[in-house]
């Protein structure tokens, strides 16, 4: 099939799926954002607190749908925005693109797939071990629709991190649409990092599918800081034999939010291992659902998942999923919701801490993950998102 | 009892309840300067309660009496004001911090006093606790030593230690043991007053008062020779 072909059979698809809401969280009328502001500006300062280094030696940054800006200056490592991607490698774009996400998957994929710009295209070469993070950041400077199509390859053997922060102007409204692909090769390994800092104003619909090949490993850290109007994502994992995964999210409810996410893994024949972790602090009147989901035909699969109430009107609920296929799946999960402990506030306020020092302490370390198997700098990076969300918390 | 200049702390007639029920009835006592307390008491007296309640834990409601500290009626200051103020308390069980590493705890108290958590690690031989989470896994006496080592750290000038010899081991009641003898050395006023049943901790510290707590209430104070009457004779027979 040639590009034009290629191109005309994804619209057709994603067509079909402009009237299918997503299965979860809060239904949008996404055609109030199909059109977008031309006009754009920059906010470093908003970039830079979420973690994000624009001078790094291998970048991408997006605002809105107009903006773009992407360089690799680290051997082994290409970023491109996706449509130069394609129109520079279409045979092998057709290979990975669209491969993982179906375009009519849902309303929010469908636009995305037919009123999308940019999205980053990161490619790290077989057996090329990165140390400095490839640094992404999606900004929305004005109203509308920002829909970036992402897609990341490490090939078999390479070892990379991507930290991917998104954030919003102040008092801007917006529908934020990611859809991510990333292929994980044999041997290879991906550690990835996003983060996210939007307003009370901003939908956000992040659609990922992850694919790890043979004995590889992805360990993803996701961290919601700020307020968001609502919010709904259930990425899936694909693991292959002997691959394994690390899925760890952070989630903040402040205001009115409404924010319903979830992780869900597939382990596949062999013998992988996948471990969900999930905690999630609900402020306010925020109403938060956390899902998790492992389906498995061997191998291992966890899934941990803690709420921290931290008001008397907020909502929260979590729902795990463990599907065997196999009796040589072993899958295990545990779930709490509840608030601090009173006891303990009262310990650190005995320690010289006020009460709401005490809390600030006690939210940080509710938070806290113990990621394992990752770079110095990108815990630093971690230990820096967890200050930032306790302080949101408060 | 009267408060004179020598008293750091003097508790006059002290009635709290707690929920509804009365944990401590017309509790007097005083700690003097240069003073080594021990308030003994078999368990159940009420010792925890009147340390949480010295201390000001908003559920221990005071009913009727006073407390005194460096020359200040504290009884109804909250918990914040008496520990800026200088009063610590070292507790019996500390609980277990999900998330949070000894080092960072014993760093942000550090940060307010100045100390080194490095240098007090050594002393309480708690250095492989550091990276862990506070109380977490830890057997008594690591539990005991990292509490310690957070009094330490606040430098106050008068320490309430809450049975640092129930449930550990030897070598670390010598360790906790050096821990107060330090705390006794920065108190401003030389000293400290430690809580206990057993009273094994007097194998090295040796009291220079003595009060004794029996069913909410001290039931007599005095000098070091009713340890040893405590320990002939038991709470029962003191009682008697």
């Amino acid at each position: 099939m040639d590009l034009r072909g290629w191109r005309s059979k994804i619209a057709e698809e994603a067509i079909q799926g402009l009237d299918r809401p997503s299965p979860y969280g809060v239904d949008i009328d996404v055609s109030s954002y199909a059109t977008e502001e031309a006009r754009y500006r920059i906010d470093v300062d908003s970039i830079e607190k979420i973690g994000v280094d624009l001078k790094s030696k291998a970048r991408y940054l997006q605002v809105n749908q107009a903006y773009f800006e992407y360089l690799s200056k680290i051997p082994g490592v290409e970023v491109y925005k996706l449509e130069d991607y394609i129109e520079n490698y279409p045979d092998e774009a057709m290979e990975y693109v669209w491969r993982l996400l179906r375009p009519s998957m849902d309303k929010y994929v469908a636009i995305g797939a037919l009123r999308g710009m940019g999205g980053y295209f990161i490619k790290v070469k077989k057996n090329t071990k990165v140390e400095d993070p490839i640094m992404a950041c999606m900004f929305l400077s004005s109203y509308g629709l920002q829909a970036p199509h992402n897609v990341i390859i490490v090939e078999d053997g390479a070892e990379a991190t991507v930290y991917t922060g998104c954030t919003i102007a102040p008092e801007t409204v917006g529908l934020h649409v990611g859809l991510s692909e990333f292929y994980v090769g044999r041997n290879a390994k991906l550690r990835f990092v996003m983060v996210h800092s939007w307003n009370r104003a901003t939908h956000v619909r992040p659609r990922t599918a992850v694919n790890v090949s043979e004995n590889g490993e992805y360990i993803s850290y996701y961290a919601n800081l700020s307020n968001v109007k609502t919010f709904q994502a259930y990425p899936r994992v694909y693991l292959g034999s002997g691959a394994h995964a690390y899925l760890a999210s952070i989630v903040l409810g402040v205001d009115d939010a409404d924010i319903d996410i979830g992780t869900a893994a597939v382990l596949e024949n062999g013998n992988g291992g996948v471990e969900i972790v999930s905690r999630n602090v609900a402020r306010d009147s925020s109403r938060i659902v956390m899902r998790a989901s492992i389906v498995g035909r061997s191998g291992r699969g966890h899934i941990d998942c803690r709420g921290l109430m931290l008001s008397n009107e907020s909502v929260m609920a979590t729902i795990p999923e463990l599907h065997a296929k196999s009796p040589n799946a072993i899958l295990t999960h545990e779930a709490s919701i509840g608030r601090l402990a009173e006891d303990e506030i009262y310990y650190l306020m005995s320690k010289g801490f006020t009460r709401d020092e005490a809390v600030g302490i006690l939210v940080r370390g509710f938070i806290a993950i113990d990621v394992k198997g990752i770079p110095d700098r990108v815990r630093s990076y971690i230990e820096t998102i967890e200050r930032l969300t306790a302080e949101k918390a408060m | 009892m009267a408060l004179g200049h020598d008293n750091v702390l003097y508790v006059d007639r002290l009635t709290v309840g707690v929920g509804g029920k009365i944990v401590l009835r017309d509790v007097s006592f005083s700690v003097g300067r240069n003073s080594i307390l021990f308030l003994l008491g078999p368990n159940g007296a009420g010792k925890t309660s009147l340390l949480r309640a010295l201390i000001g834990y908003p559920n221990y409601n005071v009913i009727s009496g006073k407390i005194l500290f460096d020359g200040e009626d504290i009884t109804s200051s909250p918990m914040e004001h008496r520990v800026s103020r200088g009063l610590a308390v070292a507790h019996q069980i500390p609980p277990k911090l999900t998330g949070i590493k000894a080092r960072n705890l014993l760093a942000e108290i550090c940060r307010r006093t100045g100390c080194s958590v490095d240098e007090i690690a050594d002393e309480l031989e708690i250095n492989y606790l550091l990276n862990r989470e506070f109380g977490k896994g830890f057997s008594g006496g690591e539990l005991k030593r990292i509490e310690i080592a957070t009094i330490v750290a606040q430098r106050p000038k008068l320490a309430f230690i809450d049975e640092p010899d129930s449930g550990v081991d030897i070598d670390s009641v010598a360790i906790i043991a050096r821990a107060l003898r330090k705390l006794i050395n920065v108190s401003t006023y030389g000293s400290i007053a430690i809580i206990t049943h057993s009273a094994s901790i007097s194998k090295y510290i040796r009291p220079t008062h003595v009060c004794v707590m029996i069913s909410g209430s001290v039931k007599f104070c005095g000098d070091s020779s009713i340890l040893d009457e405590v320990f002939s004779h038991g709470f029962k027979g003191m009682a008697e």
